[in-house]
């Protein structure tokens, strides 16, 4: 709602973006001529079947993958390598720093550009209260649950400021009690802290209860095949999942899927 | 009370060891006996007390030499694809070559004295410290670096804030191991060619028949190592259970 409704000039655009690996006869095309566009402060999800390149697009549009060609330019600037001051990024694991406790290493980055100790604790506390883990500001990583680590991850992602938020799977590994309060919370956090977000997911279920919009995916070699503008109303609720209009959302974007092949 | 009941244990066997010797049970020349080492250290005690700071000394600067470079050149191989490929096997076989032929070699172009016998301990322990280290690095699940990377680590950043810490454990144990190969190789160096030190002590000795001498500076041998493992425990329990 919030986000079709306050519809101004794209932050993301992504141009032509194909990456093919290898070279003549053994070439390799993961995404092919890839071109989608995100409006500030929606939340955006991609999805589609295993090895469609998903998350290879988010990749390169985080600046961590060099594309083969085509250009992405997140809020006026060419993205051509890390920007971690306009772009948060996290995985599917929360990768933390085992040796550092939950509010070091949101600290971290700051710290890598060398911020002063105090304002950077105060920061990453305010944060870690954000992800509703500042009780657990002083715990090592394995004191930590699954969710846990992947809240922190949230944290340290958005310690930045970062215009954009990318997450590849972030909560593919838990199990799916755990993934659903997680996407919850997800909401609750961008509502609050009020980036853009996009979000990559082999989940129906979870791209539909995210998204404002949708980009579907097809393999093989990956291309966008759909984007669709979900028209639910916010703040989501678990109970939406069961509802008409969510069931037939779900079944258009599987057949999408399923006409591309396995 | 354990620790009562090892003294004990000690003390024991110590007790029978002397009885034995006395009763002329054991062939004095192999086995001495405490009475005999106890005379040794009276007789010959501060010679092996300046040989074994000598050979403390050599220990000292030959790990540091090996451990700068092994996890130096460990950490720098291990975060490149390319040098990783080339001298991981490169390290492998060095590791399996007898180093101790080359010690006489060594002796010519060097000569004798306290810089052959680090050069060669550095030899020694370099190899395996550099390929544990490099193996560690490499064996770093790869989405540390991604991470680091999208926080915007520089390559120096990644390097020593995020892969050598993560590689600690591996380079722990390469360090335990390849400090283990300095002292056998200092103390060997010693006795094979060399004109003092704990190694050169117990050799003369040895050639003279003194078996309290010959023991004494096995004690003092299986001290430094002793120690050695002792900091070094430390080391890996300190730095190589994150995780």
């Amino acid at each position: 709602m919030k986000a079709t409704a306050t519809a101004s000039v794209d932050i993301i655009r992504v141009d032509g973006l194909t990456k093919t690996y290898g070279e003549d006869a053994r070439a390799f095309t993961a995404i092919s001529n890839i071109s989608l566009s995100v409006k500030p402060g929606a939340f955006n999800t991609i999805v589609g079947p295993s090895g469609c390149g998903k998350s290879t697009l988010l990749q390169i549009i985080a600046g961590l993958v060099p594309a083969t060609s085509g250009e992405v330019t997140i809020d006026g600037q060419r993205i051509d390598g890390p920007a971690p001051d306009i772009i948060g990024v996290s995985f599917q694991d929360a990768w933390l720093l085992p040796w550092k406790t939950a509010c070091e290493n949101v600290e971290f980055p700051l710290s890598l550009r060398g911020a002063p100790a105090a304002g950077r604790r105060e920061r990453a506390l305010a944060l870690l209260k954000l992800v509703g883990l500042e009780a657990f500001a002083h715990h090592y990583p394995d004191q930590l649950s699954g969710g846990m680590r992947q809240r922190v991850a949230i944290a340290r992602a958005l310690v930045q400021k970062p215009k954009v938020l990318l997450m590849d799977e972030p909560f593919a590994a838990l199990d799916e009690q755990t993934r659903t309060r997680m996407g919850a919370e997800l909401l609750r956090i961008w509502e609050e802290s009020g980036g853009t977000v996009v979000f990559v997911t082999h989940g129906l279920t979870e791209a539909i209860y995210l998204a404002d919009v949708i980009h579907v995916m097809g393999a093989r070699p990956g291309r966008i095949i759909e984007r669709i503008e979900v028209d639910l109303p916010r703040p989501r609720r678990i109970d939406m999942i069961g509802g008409e209009y969510f069931g037939r959302l779900r079944n258009r974007i599987w057949d999408l899927i399923a006409e591309t092949g396995p | 009370m354990s620790r009562l009941r090892r003294l004990a244990l000690i003390a024991g066997v110590l007790a029978f060891w002397e009885l034995a010797y006395r009763l002329g049970l054991l062939n004095p020349i192999i086995f001495g006996s405490p009475g005999v080492i106890v005379k040794a250290a009276m007789e010959d005690g501060v010679t092996f007390l300046v040989a074994f700071r000598l050979t403390l000394g050599e220990i000292a600067l030959a790990v540091a030499i090996a451990w700068f470079l092994g996890v130096g050149f460990g950490v720098l191989a291990g975060a490149s694809e390319g040098l990783a490929r080339i001298s991981a096997p490169i390290l492998s076989a060095l590791i399996a070559v007898p180093l101790v032929v080359l010690y006489p070699l060594l002796l010519a172009w060097i000569g004798l004295g306290p810089n052959s016998k680090v050069i060669f301990g550095v030899l020694s322990g370099v190899f395996p410290i550099a390929l544990n280290t490099l193996v560690g690095v490499r064996a770093i699940e790869p989405g540390f670096g991604r991470m680091a990377q999208a926080m915007g680590a520089s390559r120096r950043q990644t390097l020593f804030q995020v892969l050598a810490p993560l590689a600690l454990p591996a380079i722990a144990s390469g360090l335990r191991l390849g400090t283990a190969l300095i002292i056998i190789a200092v103390v060997l160096s010693e006795m094979l060619g060399a004109t003092d030190g704990l190694g050169f002590w117990i050799s003369y000795h040895r050639s003279l028949f003194n078996t309290g001498q010959v023991y004494l500076g096995i004690i003092l041998a299986l001290l430094v190592a002793a120690l050695a493992n002792f900091g070094l425990g430390h080391l890996e329990r300190r730095y190589g259970a994150h995780r």
